[in-house]
């Protein structure tokens, strides 16, 4: 059971690392109590987009060697970065509010891309949810999830440029504590914050594996049990006339 | 609003969810654990469509 | 007769065939083109009476009017071919499966081009918007705005066609991904009517081939998986 260990040191860690940030370290000189706010937030977003990268390679494997082993990963990595995207998202705003004035700034090229991020992901998991088929179900997914992955970077320089290519008002930059300059204090509860994350984001996903693969299991096992049932009931219609709606559903579990 | 109340809103959401995510995660595991340890044999009688991932 | 060469022909060839089908029925080009209209004409009521706010709008509402028409346009393009089952029976021909992509996206872009330029002048009158010299590098724009709708719209129709709730699904997947390309189509055109004062043009204009170049290649790259498995 160390799959058990690690999801008791994850809580662990995030409680230490929240505590941490909420109480121990000091508020910053420009930004106030808002900074606590990046700890969560950086964290959220670096796991949003680790999900997305997992998802897209899962499918990679899965074109590849066509194990719906990979597919398992693809989901579950979906289905987290999902949820840690809409963390990195409502975290920017509650930081944005304070800050900057307003829950939204259009031209902050990381809240529009995982903005656009999250509607990438909702898109990928609504695909997968009217796909019945699981070798169709996952090869849609697969390549959607590459398309999506590649337009990652193209709309992240493409925001960038919209700011920069005309003047626009300068911002409390974000990014002040990934500069190597930044006090102790505020790095140590950064880097804190996302150890603990990804500590939680293995756990959720091992967890999240396995009901997939279990999901699996159960839908093949329906499958394979329509499959018994059709023969069966042709079988037993051997000597009598097969009515259409017979012969349609052996033809449906021959497919 | 002061700046407290929004680091309130912004650790509690997150963390808050991520605690409901687990949870839940956890009962879905076992909830599709139960339904496996029946299905050991493959029974015609087994309507179920199992879900989907 | 080269690969390439083949492949270019029997690319060219899948276009002809829808071309050709769309000149002699004209269903796709008369309602696709109905509702581009109609939606310029709703952005009008939206956002009018005042004449500024809409000149000012008026790049975004014409890219935005474009959009959701090519929307229909590449779904249409690829439920002509389910409606007999030509799908399947285009999957079976001995063809690299990029030649059929490519035969699609071209029909499509091809129509994005011709419903551009005759929008272009219907956003003129409408928005009171004077194009001017400008009609060069608008035409440019259309031209590598619609390359690049027409290899992401291609590809999710392949991927939507056969699939449950196929009219959500397509704007659901496609309009994230265009999301730069709408950007930059309209920073080019609002560039190229107000005369390029900061000179950002050719950068626009850059992102937009960029664009379209990464969007042809994954689309053709990955179009094979879908004619084998869905």
């Amino acid at each position: 059971m160390k799959t058990r260990i690690l999801g008791f040191v994850a809580l662990a860690a995030v409680l230490a690392a929240a505590g941490f940030g909420l109480f121990v370290v000091p508020a910053d000189l420009n930004q106030g109590d808002a900074q606590r706010i990046m700890y969560p937030h950086v964290a959220s977003a670096w796991l949003a987009y680790l999900s997305f990268g997992v998802t897209a390679l899962a499918g990679i494997g899965w074109l590849w060697r066509r194990d719906l082993r990979f597919d398992a990963v693809a989901v579950s990595s979906a289905e987290i970065g999902v949820m840690f995207t809409a963390f990195a998202i409502w975290g920017g705003m509650m930081w944005a509010r304070p800050v900057w004035g307003t829950f939204w700034q259009w031209e902050d090229p990381r809240l529009t891309t995982t903005a656009l991020l999250l509607a990438l992901y909702v898109g990928y998991l609504l695909l997968r949810r009217l796909s019945d088929d699981p070798a169709r179900r996952a090869t849609r997914a697969a390549i959607v999830g590459l398309v999506a992955a590649v337009d990652i970077p193209i709309v992240h320089f493409s925001v960038i440029w919209w700011r920069g290519l005309h003047q626009g008002p300068t911002f409390l930059d974000p990014n002040k504590i990934l500069h190597p300059a930044a006090p102790l204090p505020f790095v140590l509860a950064l880097v804190g914050m996302v150890l603990a994350f990804t500590l939680t984001w293995s756990w959720l996903m091992i967890r999240r594996y396995q009901l997939a693969r279990l999901q699996a299991g159960h839908e093949e096992a329906a499958r394979y049990g329509r499959v018994v049932r059709a023969r069966a009931k042709a079988r037993g219609h051997e000597t009598t006339m097969t009515s259409p709606i017979d012969s349609g559903d052996a033809t449906e579990a021959a497919r | 609003m002061k700046d407290v109340a929004f680091v309130i809103a912004a650790y509690g959401v997150i963390i808050g969810g991520l605690g409901l995510y687990a949870l839940a995660l956890v009962r879905r595991l076992a909830a599709a654990r139960r339904q496996s340890r029946p299905e050991l044999r493959s029974d015609p009688a087994d309507q179920g469509d199992g879900g989907r991932a | 007769m080269s690969d390439v060469r083949r492949e270019i022909t029997i690319a060219w060839a899948i276009a002809r065939k829808d071309l050709l089908a769309e000149l002699r029925g004209r269903h796709t080009a008369v309602s696709t083109l109905t509702f581009a209209a109609l939606v310029l004409l709703l952005f009008g009521f939206a956002l009018g009476p005042d004449a500024h706010r809409l000149a000012d709008a008026a790049p975004g509402l014409l890219w935005l009017a474009l959009v959701f028409a090519g929307l229909l346009a590449v779904a249409r393009f690829h439920q002509i071919e389910t409606e007999d089952g030509a799908l399947e029976q285009l999957a079976l021909y001995p063809v690299d499966r990029r030649a059929i992509y490519a035969g699609k996206a071209l029909v499509g872009a091809i129509a994005m081009v011709i419903l551009g330029i005759l929008v272009i002048p219907a956003v003129a009158l409408m928005y009171a918007v004077n194009i001017g010299p400008a009609w060069a590098v608008l035409v440019l724009t259309v031209v590598l705005g619609a390359i690049g709708f027409a290899a992401a719209g291609t590809f999710y129709a392949g991927v939507t066609v056969r699939m449950r709730a196929r009219e959500v699904m397509l704007p659901l997947l496609v309009l994230p991904i265009i999301a730069p390309l709408l950007l930059a189509a309209v920073k080019a055109t609002t560039a190229a009517l107000t005369g390029d004062p900061f000179g950002e043009l050719p950068a626009w204009l850059q992102l937009l081939a960029a664009f379209d170049v990464v969007m042809v290649i994954a689309g053709a790259g990955t179009y094979g998986y879908l004619l084998e498995d869905g």
